[in-house]
């Protein structure tokens, strides 16, 4: 089903009344003007008639009509038209003129009458009129063919449907531009609504608004404040959940500390070392989890934008890394260029610590480990580059589910590290892609739109 | 040296007390911004470590009225929130230095360390690290006590490190260090100076490590 216009229905609604008015109008002014040359040609008609009348001598016995020949000629010349007349006595003898005119009798007396019908296979305009005399009346009919009519008519049609036309356009264009210009509001509302990303959920202004739509657009700014009013809630649980966690891990994690600085697990240290493991990947799997809850689209609506600079976030990044990079005897590098983009700046430097994080747990000791950041194209660029194990090419997209690991790889990961970062990614409208080669090494690049660098 | 540690949970705050009083330290616990507020009054520390999410008044409050009250006292902050909070990383509430919940122990120490010594530094002018001290008052450099000779660009070279520690160290900004000498520097020209360096440094086992693509960071052995 198509869409209804408003525009549509209302040029609609306006236009076809007004096309059925001008047809109208059109039609009786054509009436008129051809009744009133209809009127003239009819009047020619009946002079003919009277002319014919002065020529009826009723002084004998029987009357008789004395048209000369030069007369008769006159009677019937005409440029365009045969004329035919015929004048008849009482009984209906033929005096004069075409035996075969149809003989119709006025029905009053000294008024002429008119009437159409076919007359050797052309259509005739006659006129009848009848003449009192001592005899009888005598009836005079004369009938000419329609050329000049036809002609007039045609005229009188161009001449009508010319200007009527010229004001049908223009009417059709001030409605058009009426109708355009009186819903200029709507669409600058429209406008208004589709320029916004789908994160914007601040409340649209009214008062540019007309008082027809007010009320759909108060509803739709309520269900604005309803979806703004979840997310902080959802922003505030988070909040509170990290807090309620991390504290306690924060305490496990020191006494487990304390308890090997005073060698309370001498007999076995072994123990130690993994439940200090253990509560390590606990603490990591909880960052993951609020990082990934965060990031999550509709939880992140009330997430302010500003431009990052991701050359800076790649240079602090390296000062985070490279002690566990030294501890792994990892050659971690970096390749630095300028790129800016509008985003989240802890969301894009946790999916850079991701992509780092990644590489350095799963390339082996003595591996080579390169960061970058630039520009491709439109897009700004975050890139992790390894020569660690890489991901099977058949795995490249399941990589990026929660809580997938690859069958066969090492546990220590909690499986969130790429969903994060995809997660990131899409919602700066971005989005994340993998390379590397069949025998190994990773590349994964997070390509963003580059931001216009009004300030520079 | 006092440190105060405001922390409202028992177990992160005990667990923090016994390490740093272990590592030598002298430590109060306040367990709320109300208690903190009333030993700051009463005693002279060194250091707060101050966790944001304490009762009522919450940290970062308690931080802005000490500095809306001219206290200069180092703050080193606990958040819970870990990496989500821009606030607290980029540092603009008059917090010295923060960490995220849960932490490393010797991580934290290492943090207290440093936070103390950029405060000494502003009253006695030295940086240390390790066995190598700089002193920024009259421009000497030594190695346990045996002075280091040192040109005035490697001397610059040392502070920036020095001051930048434990965060790697860009070549661009090492260029601008020198820039008072040196109006055209080239990168290759910082690559000497660090190498004559790494030179005179060698002995007392503290290295300058070469961070590929970015620039340096001074290691040094744990004291």
């Amino acid at each position: 089903m198509p869409t209804p216009s408003l525009r549509r229905r209302l040029l609609l609604y306006i236009f076809a009344p007004l096309v059925v008015v001008f047809a109208i109008s059109v039609f009786l002014d054509y009436r008129l003007a051809k009744e009133t040359a209809d009127a003239a040609f009819d009047q020619s008609l009946v002079d003919a008639v009277l002319d014919l009348a002065s020529h009826i001598q009723t002084d004998g016995m029987q009357p008789a009509v004395r048209l000369s020949a030069e007369a008769e000629a006159m009677l019937r010349s005409d440029p365009a038209d045969q004329i035919y007349f015929a004048v008849r006595d009482h009984g209906g003898r033929l005096l004069a003129g075409d035996s075969d005119l149809p003989d119709t009798r006025a029905t009053t007396d000294n008024q002429p009458e008119f009437s159409d019908r076919r007359f050797r296979g052309h259509w005739i305009r006659a006129a009848v009129q009848a003449i009192r005399s001592p005899h009888g009346d005598i009836s005079i009919t004369v009938a000419e063919t329609l050329a000049k009519r036809n002609r007039a008519s045609g005229k009188i049609l161009t001449a009508m449907i010319l200007p009527n036309a010229l004001v049908v356009i223009a009417a059709f264009l001030a409605v058009y531009l009426g109708v355009r210009k009186g819903l200029a509001p709507l669409e600058g509302i429209e406008d208004e609504i589709a320029a916004r990303s789908p994160r914007d959920l601040r409340e649209i202004g009214t008062i540019q608004a007309p008082r027809e739509i007010r009320p759909m657009i108060t509803r739709l700014n309520a269900l604005f404040g309803l979806l703004r009013d979840a997310s902080a809630a959802q922003q505030r649980f988070i909040t509170d959940a990290a807090h309620q966690l991390r504290t306690p891990l924060a305490g496990l994690q020191a006494q487990i500390e304390l308890a090997a600085l005073a060698g309370s697990f001498a007999a076995e240290p072994d123990r130690l070392v993994r439940i200090d493991e253990a509560t390590g990947r606990v603490g990591h799997l909880v960052d993951q989890l609020l990082v990934y809850a965060r990031a999550d689209p509709s939880t992140a609506v009330t997430q302010t934008f500003e431009c990052v600079a991701l050359a800076a976030l790649v240079e602090k990044a390296a000062s985070i890394f490279l002690d566990r990079a030294l501890a792994k005897h990892i050659d971690l590098g970096f390749e630095i260029a300028s790129g800016f983009v509008a985003g989240i700046p802890w969301m894009l430097r946790e999916a850079l610590a991701n992509l780092i994080d990644n590489a350095l747990r799963y390339t082996p000791p003595q591996g080579v480990v390169t960061v970058r950041s630039g520009m491709r194209g439109a897009f700004a660029i975050l890139e992790v580059e390894d020569n660690g194990p890489g991901i099977p090419r058949d795995e490249r997209e399941r990589i990026f589910e929660r809580f997938y690991r690859i069958p066969g790889s090492s546990s220590e990961g909690c499986g969130l590290g790429l969903a994060i970062v995809r997660e990131i990614a899409e919602l700066h409208d971005g989005h994340v892609e993998l390379a590397g080669q069949n025998w190994g090494g990773l590349r994964v690049t997070m390509l963003l739109p580059a931001a216009e660098l009004a300030q520079s | 040296m006092r440190i105060l540690v405001v922390e409202d949970d028992s177990l992160v705050a005990s667990s923090i007390k016994q390490w740093l009083v272990h590592a030598g330290y002298t430590v109060d616990l306040a367990a709320s911004a109300e208690a903190a507020e009333i030993s700051l009054g009463a005693e002279a520390f060194d250091l707060a470590v101050v966790d944001i999410g304490l009762p009522r008044i919450d940290g970062l409050t308690l931080i802005r009225r000490l500095r809306s009250q001219g206290n200069p006292l180092p703050v080193l902050v606990l958040s819970a929130r870990g990496s989500m909070d821009d606030t607290i990383s980029g540092l603009d509430i008059g917090a010295d230095d923060y960490m995220a919940k849960p932490f490393r122990l010797p991580e934290l120490s290492a943090r207290v360390r440093a936070l103390i010594r950029r405060t000494h530094l502003i009253a006695d002018a030295c940086l240390r690290h390790g066995v190598l001290t700089l002193d920024t008052a009259r421009r000497t450099a030594s190695i346990a006590d045996q002075t280091l000779d040192l040109t005035r660009r490697e001397w610059a070279i040392l502070e920036t490190l020095l001051m930048a520690s434990p965060n790697v160290v860009s070549k661009d900004r090492l260029m601008h260090s020198l820039a008072g000498w040196d109006k055209d520097i080239t990168p290759n020209a910082v690559e000497v100076h660090i190498s004559r360096l790494r030179n005179k440094l060698a002995e007392g086992s503290i290295e300058i490590r070469t961070v590929r693509g970015i620039g340096y960071r001074i290691d040094a052995a744990a004291v």
